[in-house]
């Protein structure tokens, strides 16, 4: 995603924060879908997406000083909110783990693949239900930069800022990330490596 | 467990790149319930109705800080005692005699109606009651209770120095 000239967010914020309603939601109407599908990737569920999204937006409204510009872009802080509160509405099964834990093809999450989740009455793309089950395969700390930086198109700097991990270690995350989230989907008859192509 | 990742060849970059689009599609066609954004805007305007209420957090304690600060007041303050230079009662109770510069009798018509006063003359004065006066001295001022009637008139009278 491009970076934006800030300015014009930080005047509705600062207007927002003397009590101007039409800024607020001014804000929320930039924000209110990348906040929802973000959550709806971490939740699975709509209704569940839909309660973090309102407790996010609840949150800016009531701590809108938390908000730090010098720290990162409005979004990547909403961002971080909506992921901590979908990953402890999806009953905290994604808390974060020790990543030096697992190899890249092991698989303790692989119960949550056949995990029956709402969201699979969501996706009509028969390929983006297979992504999606596919990513729900991989391990946490890759899903995070893979939700973050390649579904919700965060900066690799704000994705950094949300996962509190510095930006070489995004990259480095997202690159695995990226090759475990293939050999899932070839796993699950989707395939993406160039023998499954071949053949 | 392996640490050994094998990172994809080009081709199936783009091969993911291809899957990750049709998922960032479908995600495309997903939003918030409309009904959202009318109850968080009810939400902000309650939160800051709620802001620019007066806070009266402080009423208590300053009122607890001010009734204290008047009750050590009202108990510092010095008690001062009717002062009764006019008053009968006070004459009683002084120890010092009264010289009587009027016949007893007519002292006794007046009971419950005279008044003791404070007051300041020349002491010559004092030879015109019968009192005696050191010729020195007669031009001296002397300070002296005086009994009187109602009406002012002296009836006895007690120096005071």
């Amino acid at each position: 995603m491009p970076p934006q000239d800030p300015q014009p967010e930080l005047a509705l914020l600062a207007r927002m924060k003397q009590g101007d309603e039409p800024a607020f939601v001014a804000l929320y109407r930039r924000h209110k879908d990348a906040v929802y599908r973000l959550a709806l990737l971490y939740c699975g569920s709509q209704q569940q997406a839909a309660d973090v999204t309102q407790d996010t937006f609840i949150h800016f409204i009531g701590k809108p000083g938390q908000y730090d510009p010098a720290r990162g872009s409005l979004a990547s802080w909403l961002g971080g909110i909506a992921r901590n509160l979908a990953r402890k509405a999806a009953g905290e099964r994604e808390i974060a783990t020790d990543p030096e834990r697992f190899g890249d093809d092991a698989a303790p999450f692989e119960e949550h693949i056949e995990r029956d989740t709402p969201l699979e009455h969501l996706m009509r793309s028969e390929t983006a239900e297979l992504v999606r089950r596919a990513l729900t395969g991989v391990a946490p700390h890759y899903r995070d930069v893979l939700i973050l930086c390649e579904l919700s198109e965060l900066s690799y700097a704000d994705a950094a800022q949300v996962c509190g991990i510095d930006i070489g270690t995004v990259r480095s995350r997202l690159s695995r990330a990226r090759a475990q989230l293939a050999r899932r989907l070839a796993a699950l008859g989707a395939g993406t490596t160039a023998a499954q192509e071949a053949s | 467990m392996t640490h050994d990742i094998r990172l994809l060849e080009p081709g199936e970059d783009t091969l993911l790149d291809l899957k990750l689009d049709e998922l960032r599609r479908d995600l495309a066609a997903h939003e918030p319930p409309g009904a959202m954004e009318a109850i968080l805007a009810r939400r902000f305007r309650d939160s800051r109705n709620g802001a620019s209420r007066p806070r009266l957090w402080w009423m208590p304690p300053l009122a607890l800080a001010a009734t204290i600060a008047v009750v050590s007041w009202i108990a510092r303050m010095p008690v001062h005692a009717p002062v009764a230079a006019e008053s009968p009662a006070a004459a009683e109770a002084d120890a010092g005699p009264f010289l009587a510069i009027k016949p007893l009798e007519r002292i006794a018509l007046e009971p419950g109606r005279t008044i003791v006063r404070t007051t300041e003359f020349p002491r010559a004065l004092l030879a015109d009651w019968g009192l005696p006066v050191p010729p020195e001295r007669a031009a001296e001022p002397v300070r002296a209770e005086l009994l009187t009637t109602v009406d002012g008139e002296p009836l006895a009278v007690r120096l005071l120095n």
